[in-house]
């Protein structure tokens, strides 16, 4: 019997041990509440408005003090429809065939000035931005009119309840509304103030801005979360200089790195000197891209054009100019990052993905087709803006060019002339980058190839494409839709309307006491931070 | 001396005058404008909005009527709004003043400091070993950049100790210890370089009062060396190292661009480069005249500490 005893209370002790051991990470992963996170910020942000830039500079500060009607599921690295989940909306409802989209908002939100939150806030906020005859207020800059140019009317039948009224249907409409561009406003604060202080209804307040040096934002107590958000703080620490802000990260003194801003060689060199650090290759809806001005000879001809996307080697361009951060995709972010992308094989048939030796030969028979060659070169200027990003992938791009018989002159540009120039539509050829806003086809196609867009630089311009657009953007079905976006992409690439170069990958950087922050595919959308905490 | 100083101030207030027309005017020759900047940002421009912005900012009137307001701003003590930032220029240029300054003087107090005693030492014990060790360290100063030697420290630093100093400017009130940390860092690499420069003017300078018969009468009647070298060669030797200094520190002044960027301190010079990036011309416009103020002032109190070092200067 007591033997018996023994070995049971060894056994017994046994399986307490084994069970603390198995419990004990997953009590250690519990979210703590306390604790000021340190984040990187590359610049001061133009302003603070959202709805007024198009920069990730306000949009990384700035999402922690608003919400969304929407929001893509910040612990989800992969964004999609189907990772979309409420937040001032508890629910929605499509209706009449996909052409009203119904919010039934939430009814114990408050703003940070203590005011009740209702409908009208957000009938105020897209009436605003999609610029409505009747919109109460004018945004001073106004980026992403477009994305609601298919919105007709927007109602607030009642103070929890609001109805976007659709020409046509637009399942990537909600998309769109679950982006960190589309934060709602309060209706009782005007625009020109927002660009310098938040009344929003977020997980955090602001505490302090000292421009160029600081913004601070503090836990909002009134939040309607309960229990969140678990930091008590965020400092957005303002480094311009890039050399001490990796120092400033290897020496603790910021806990998250800027997306984008750490290549994979700073990575690697910070992670060699910290090796608990977590480093996490992610894609960043930013793409490089050639851009040729259409509407001027020799690049209204789309065999030209061809020869250009045709004689840049895109692997050897990822290798060369971003040592390998990077991946070759099409018009939208490829896979592993992106859900959109064109599928490997698909690419590969592509000019300038194939056999570089071949697509070169072939570029070289376009150009002479058309009446370039030894004797007689195609001679371009190539403009671009004079930032090293830029000036390392013209110079690539020209070298590629010359072994088909361009000769192409750099010039540079001063960022300040280029925004305006290319605009004007005052130049040849470019090299350009597009950052994307979520990872949406509708986000992209109608602001960067429609016929007409200010942003469609190089003035593509085929009905044909239109309405391959539209169709892809009215398809209720998502196989469906993923089907005639795959078309789209191909025929954009074959006619050269903007060659795409590569997709940016981001090396996010962060320390392993950081939790919960979850890098996305777009560097946009997972700011919101009430979600985030400190292990330590 | 106090017609002198009236004719100096006069001529400053001419100076001004002129500094004001050629900053205002190459700012407008300076391609684009901060509205041009501002849809760079925005990413996305309509026309409309872009040309209401132009006539809201005043961006649309004559050169002359934008000079001539700006002009009538700043007699009132107006220094204007911020295009970028939407809040009065002196807001955002207040807190930077201080911090500038601060890493001027003890750039200045560190080149001082290693500057001087090293010049008269090596000009002392000229051709000797310690003279050629003086000289190279001195050269190597002037041709480093500050800005570089900053960013070795820093990375020397983080690479060693695993510590570099906050990110955050700290105020005095606030840590001293901490505040001066993150001060003789970037101040010994500003000081070093400037350092070598009046280094090399001291020694040159003491050099040619070595060799004058006073010192030599001095040694002669058994005078200590130290004696003569420090209150006899150096006083003398004094006023080229003086006008150095003064015009190291109208220098510091605008700049410290790189160094404030490297130690990430909210500085002037820093904010000057950013606010000339976005085209912000109030901003830029009154902070050249305040750079323009203290080089005119410091050249001033130079010329006047003349008279104190030197009894036999006269002003007329």
């Amino acid at each position: 019997m007591d033997r018996f005893r023994t070995v049971a209370l060894v056994v017994g002790l046994a399986v307490a041990i084994t069970l603390a051991l198995s419990i004990a990470p997953a009590t250690s992963q519990a979210p703590k509440s306390g604790g000021i996170l340190n984040v990187w910020h590359r610049e001061n942000p133009p302003s603070l408005s959202i709805h007024e830039e198009g920069t990730i500079s306000t949009v990384l500060p700035m999402s922690a003090c608003y919400n969304n009607l929407v929001l893509f599921d910040p612990l989800k690295k992969q964004e999609s429809e189907a990772t979309i989940i409420p937040e001032l909306a508890e629910k929605w409802s499509w209706q009449d065939g996909g052409r009203t989209l119904v919010f039934f908002l939430r009814k114990d939100v408050k703003w940070h000035d203590g005011q009740l939150f209702t409908s009208k806030d957000v009938k105020y906020t897209f009436d605003v931005v999609r610029a409505a005859p009747d919109a109460p207020a004018k945004l001073r800059v106004n980026p992403r009119k477009d994305w609601y140019a298919n919105v007709v009317s927007i109602d607030a039948p009642d103070p929890y309840t609001v109805v976007f009224r659709l020409k046509r249907p637009q399942p990537s409409l909600l998309m769109m509304l679950a982006s960190g561009y589309s934060p709602v406003y309060p209706s009782h604060v005007p625009p020109a103030e927002i660009r310098n202080r938040c009344v929003g209804t977020g997980p955090f307040k602001v505490k302090e801005y000292r421009q160029g040096e600081v913004l601070e934002l503090a836990k909002n107590p009134d939040y309607f979360v309960k229990g969140r958000p678990y930091l008590d703080g965020i400092r957005y620490i303002i480094i311009k200089e890039r050399g001490t802000a990796v120092a400033a990260i290897q020496a603790g003194r910021i806990d998250v790195g800027f997306p984008g801003e750490v290549s994979k060689a700073a990575s690697e060199s910070l992670k060699a000197a910290v090796p608990q650090l977590v480093v996490t290759p992610i894609g960043q809806n930013v793409n490089d891209n050639l851009i040729m001005n259409i509407k001027k000879p020799p690049f209204d001809n789309v065999k030209v054009r061809r020869a250009i996307s045709l004689a840049v080697d895109r692997r050897a361009y990822i290798k060369a100019v971003h040592q390998g951060g990077a991946l070759p995709g099409a018009s939208m972010a490829p896979k592993p990052f992106g859900v959109w992308g064109l599928l490997e094989a698909d690419l590969n048939k592509l000019p300038g993905y194939g056999d570089p030796a071949k697509d070169k030969a072939e570029a070289r028979k376009l150009l002479t087709e058309v009446g370039f060659g030894p004797g007689k070169p195609l001679r371009v200027e190539m403009q671009t803006r004079a930032i090293a990003i830029y000036v390392d992938f013209s110079s690539f791009v020209i070298d590629q060019l010359k072994q088909v018989g361009v000769e192409a002159a750099l010039k540079q540009i001063e960022t300040g002339v280029w925004h305006p120039m290319v605009t004007r539509r005052d130049y040849l050829m470019g090299t350009n980058l597009t950052g994307i806003g979520p990872d949406d086809p509708d986000a992209n196609f109608y602001e960067n190839y429609r016929c007409g867009s200010p942003r469609n630089y190089t003035d593509y311009c085929s009905e044909q494409a239109d309405a391959m657009m539209d169709r892809q953007s009215q398809e209720l079905d998502p196989k469906k839709r993923l089907q005639l976006v795959w078309e789209v992409q191909r025929k954009l690439e074959e006619e050269a309307a903007r060659p795409i170069m590569g997709w940016r990958v981001d090396y996010f950087t962060h320390w392993p006491h950081v939790k919960n922050l979850v890098p996305h595919q777009s560097i946009y959308n997972y700011w919101r931070m009430q979600e985030v905490w400190l292990d330590k | 001396m106090k017609t002198y100083i009236a004719q100096r101030l006069a001529i400053a207030v001419l100076t001004l005058f002129g500094m004001s027309i050629v900053i205002f005017v190459l700012m407008r020759l300076a391609p684009g404008d901060i509205v041009d900047i501002l849809y760079e940002a925005g990413g996305y421009v309509d026309p409309v909005a872009k040309k209401e912005l132009t006539k809201e900012l005043g961006l649309d009137r004559p050169i002359l009527a934008q000079y001539v307001s700006w002009l009538g701003d700043i007699l009132q003590g107006n220094l204007g709004k911020s295009y970028r930032y939407d809040v009065p220029a002196w807001q955002i240029v207040k807190p930077r003043i201080p911090v500038t300054v601060e890493l001027a003087v003890l750039s200045l107090l560190v080149a001082v400091l290693l500057g001087v005693p090293t010049g008269v030492v090596s000009a002392v014990r000229q051709d000797t070993t310690l003279d050629y060790v003086l000289r190279v360290i001195s050269l190597a100063g002037l041709s480093m950049p500050s800005f570089w030697l900053g960013m070795v420290i820093i990375l020397g630093l983080v690479a060693w100790a695993g510590w570099i100093p906050p990110m955050l400017y700290v105020p005095p009130t606030q840590d001293f210890k901490v505040h001066v940390l993150q001060f003789l860092l970037p101040a010994l690499a500003v000081g070093y370089r400037s350092s070598a420069l009046i280094m090399r003017i001291t020694r040159s300078s003491v050099l040619e009062v070595m060799r004058e018969d006073y010192i030599r009468t001095a040694l002669a009647k058994g005078q200590r060396e130290r004696v003569v070298i420090w209150r006899h060669a150096l006083k003398n030797a004094i006023l080229p190292i003086v006008t150095v200094i003064g015009i190291e520190f109208a220098f510091l002044i605008g700049g410290l661009v790189v160094t404030e960027t490297v130690f990430n301190l909210p500085g002037v010079a820093r904010y000057l480069v950013e606010a000339i990036l976005w085209r912000d011309y109030p901003i830029v416009q009154n902070l050249v005249m305040f750079i323009a103020i203290v080089v005119i002032l410091s050249n001033l109190f130079v010329d006047m500490l003349y008279g104190w070092l030197d009894p036999r200067v006269r002003y007329g």
